[in-house]
């Protein structure tokens, strides 16, 4: 202190001097510090491989309601499904608000909750009207706010359509809950056995049967606006693709060349149909126009080329072709373009399935004696498993992409499990008898 | 005043030799004498008070008759022979007090003549006593007088010789005190002097000293000149390594709250490799969180939320407890989320 008094007195001359100096040099610091600051950057390049923990709190309910599941249960069962949420169970909940100015954020946070759904149903007549609010915990958000009415035989509808919209404002993608499965159910034996093409929900529930035949019914393919399948159906004791109006039943025999008809696939744009067909010897990939039925042959190859389907962005194809001597999954950039080669790991890979990002593509893959679901890396060419069965077949991708339905065996049942692309959950839906085959996830029906 | 006159005054000292004396003396016995023939006179002049006892009894007949009506009138009517034979008695005894009175008078006229003699001689007599008297009265006077002038010239010449002695003690004590005044003068001037001299020595031991400091002043100033140098120096040098410490300070909170928003960070599945968001956040010492900001949208609104929902998702933030690591570094920074290990 002394000394800095001493230094003041003896240095009034210099520091005039040098006071313009100081503010430079001060500034330059400041400057220094505030680019050191700016620098100070933490990169975060990965984040929780777990399950968001999100609340759904049951719905407050005026009126009637309808039997069955709780829209809220509903809700929890489908973001489970999905794989990317880890709802909170209502009984670890500490209070069952149905709107913001009951919820205390604070009791959620504790909870280690990241998202909370509150919300109200009332019965309107015939119509049930649910209104509902989702939250972001840790900023205290309202980052979604609806009301929205179905008829009262369609809670499920509106469930689906409530976790559709939780999907999306948390994930930025569309939910895949409204969408639809087709699947084919075989029963019985011998002389009795029954095939059955069935269409339900995405968790398996409402299954209705929409066509019943004593001859296989393979290969269902939805077209684009969900109203329709395609499949190849036996009933003529031939494989022969109809495409069949959902709403009226009502069926049109597309393809019944000599030889095969099999494995249709609809274009992006719904207006034409992959399929493949013999009729000029041996088993090529056409495409037909289904306004004109007019086809195009897109590949030509003296080795069998099936399973053909349209890539992301609706210009190539892929397709399996055993011209190497096995089964492999080729591309075609666009149709006469030459094939390239997409699967080397194993002798088998079939049934090619690309996501609708044009990623990766995915497929049954053979390793040693068991088959698996596969997907390879379009960029890199790696290639890894999807699947944790060992005869898994007939692999469908939900529409985001996200999802993976396929046909496998379970202690000897046969279901149809869903897996996360990215690994994480899985869940099953088990035939209720018999055995359940060709699954295939309908689209997002706007 | 001079020896001689007090010479004049000691030989004066046996007045009863001169014929001065002697008068007095005389004059004295004379007064004597004829006191002494006076008062044998005084018991001869008895018959004075005789005429003043006659006068007294005269007036005495007077308030009889008032005590006689008194009594006549209490006794009136027993006594009415009484009466007549008091008046009778009263008639004669006013005849008798008649010539009783006569003869008084003509007693009283030849006493009034002697005493009227006897006064006379006794006047001349008085007379030629208060000459005597006169006389003797003013020798003695004389003498008094004598006898006071000299006592006056005596207290006269006593006072003159006080007089002289006081003014002699006072002209002694006036030298004394102009003899003290004088020391004093010159004890004041002496101290006056060494004052002086004392000043003069202080003042020019306080230029020497003013010089010393202003050359201690000089020296200290390039000493501290050079002491400010190293210290700048060893300030720089201190800088530099506590700059290097917070750096690696800075770097252990870095990873710690890289490892804690990893845990924090659900990406959606939206999100893909080139999505980048970044977020400017405040925080307080504490670690808790002040502020967020987005600075840089991923163009995905679910990813910017999820960032923005990890970074809120922290109840406090590993800060360093050095405050300037922490205001250097955390107090304001950005973090970047960017996914790197997506399918």
């Amino acid at each position: 202190m002394r000394l800095m008094i001493l230094m003041t007195q003896t240095q009034v001359h210099k520091q005039f001097v040098l006071r313009p100096l100081m503010l430079v040099s001060l500034a330059l610091f400041m400057l220094a510090a505030g680019n050191a600051r700016a620098e100070l950057l933490i990169r975060i390049t990965e984040g929780v491989d777990s399950a968001i923990p999100i609340a759904v709190v049951p719905f407050a309910e005026s009126g009637t309601m309808p039997q069955g599941d709780k829209i809220s249960g509903i809700i929890r069962s489908d973001l489970t499904m999905s794989g990317e949420f880890n709802p909170l169970a209502p009984g670890k909940m500490l209070s069952l608000p149905s709107s913001r100015s009951d919820v205390y954020f604070r009791d959620w946070r504790m909870l280690g909750q990241r998202y909370l759904l509150v919300g109200e149903l009332t019965r309107k007549g015939e119509r049930l009207e649910a209104r509902y609010e989702l939250f972001d915990i840790n900023r205290e958000a309202r980052i979604l706010g609806e009301t929205t009415t179905a008829p009262v035989s369609s809670a499920r509808s509106l469930a689906h359509h409530i976790s559709d919209k939780i999907y999306e404002a948390i994930t930025g993608e569309p939910g895949a809950f409204s969408t639809k499965l087709a699947y084919v159910t075989v029963m019985g034996q011998g002389d009795n056995i029954r095939y059955r093409l069935q269409v339900s929900d995405v968790d398996g529930k409402r299954a209705k049967v929409r066509l019943e035949s004593d001859e296989p019914i393979l290969s269902p393919a939805w077209s684009p606006d969900g109203k329709k399948l395609a499949y190849v159906s036996f009933e003529t004791n031939k494989p022969v693709i109809f495409v069949h109006e959902l709403a009226t039943g009502e069926r049109q025999k597309l393809a019944d060349f000599r030889g095969l008809n099999s494995a249709p696939a609809w274009s992006p744009d719904g207006k034409s149909l992959l399929m493949t067909l013999s009729r000029d010897g041996n088993a090529e990939v056409y495409k037909m126009n289904l306004a004109t039925e007019e086809l195009t042959r897109l590949t030509n190859h003296w080795a069998i080329d099936t399973e053909g389907a349209w890539d992301h962005a609706g210009r190539g194809i892929f397709f399996t072709s055993d011209r190497s001597g096995g089964p492999q999954i080729y591309h075609m950039e666009r149709p006469g373009a030459e094939a390239r080669r997409i699967t080397f790991g194993s002798r088998y890979n079939a049934r090619p399935r690309p996501d609708p990002e044009g990623d990766y593509v995915y497929y049954v893959h053979q390793r040693d004696s068991a088959f698996l679901i596969a997907r390879t890396n379009l960029k890199t060419g790696e290639e890894s498993i999807v699947s944790r069965t060992e005869s898994d077949e007939s692999p469908s991708l939900s529409p985001n992409g996200r999802l993976l339905i396929y046909a496998t065996e379970r202690d000897g049942t046969s279901v149809l499990t869903v897996v996360s692309t990215e690994g994480g959950a899985a869940y099953s839906l088990p035939a209720a008898e018999g055995e359940v085959r060709d699954p295939a996830w309908g689209p997002i029906v706007r | 005043m001079t020896g001689n006159e007090r010479e004049t005054i000691s030989t004066g000292k046996a007045p009863w030799k001169s014929p001065i004396a002697v008068s007095v003396v005389l004059h004295l016995s004379i007064a004597v004498v004829a006191l002494a023939g006076w008062s044998w006179f005084e018991p001869m002049q008895e018959p004075e008070p005789n005429s003043i006892s006659a006068r007294l009894i005269s007036p005495e007949p007077e308030p009889s008759p008032v005590i006689n009506e008194q009594e006549q009138a209490r006794d009136q009517e027993q006594q009415k022979a009484e009466v007549e034979r008091k008046q009778a008695e009263a008639e004669r005894k006013q005849q008798e007090e008649q010539a009783r009175q006569e003869e008084a008078e003509r007693q009283a006229q030849e006493e009034a003549r002697k005493r009227e003699e006897e006064r006379k001689r006794q006047e001349a007599q008085a007379r030629e006593q208060a000459e005597q008297k006169a006389r003797e009265e003013a020798a003695r006077k004389k003498a008094e007088a004598e006898a006071k002038e000299r006592e006056r010239q005596r207290l006269e010449e006593e006072q003159r010789r006080q007089e002289e002695a006081k003014r002699k003690a006072e002209e002694e004590k006036r030298k004394a005190e102009e003899e003290k005044r004088r020391q004093e003068e010159a004890e004041r001037k002496r101290r006056e002097e060494e004052a002086r001299k004392e000043a003069e020595r202080k003042r020019l031991e306080a230029e020497r000293r003013l010089r010393e400091e202003q050359l201690q002043a000089l020296a200290d100033e390039s000493r501290q000149e050079q002491e400010a140098e190293q210290r700048r120096q060893r300030e720089a040098a201190a800088a530099r390594a506590r700059e290097a410490q917070m750096l690696s300070e800075s770097q252990k909170y870095q990873s710690l709250i890289r490892e804690r928003l990893t845990q924090a960070w659900y990406p959606p599945s939206s999100a893909t490799e080139d999505m980048t968001a970044r977020l400017q956040i405040a925080l307080l010492p504490t670690g808790e969180l002040a502020s967020v900001k987005l600075v840089n949208s991923s163009g995905n609104t679910a990813f910017d939320n999820s960032a923005l929902g990890a970074v809120r998702a922290l109840n406090r933030y590993p800060v360093p407890e050095n405050r300037d690591t922490f205001e250097r570094y955390f107090r304001q920074f950005t973090i970047e989320f960017n996914p790197q290990r997506l399918r």
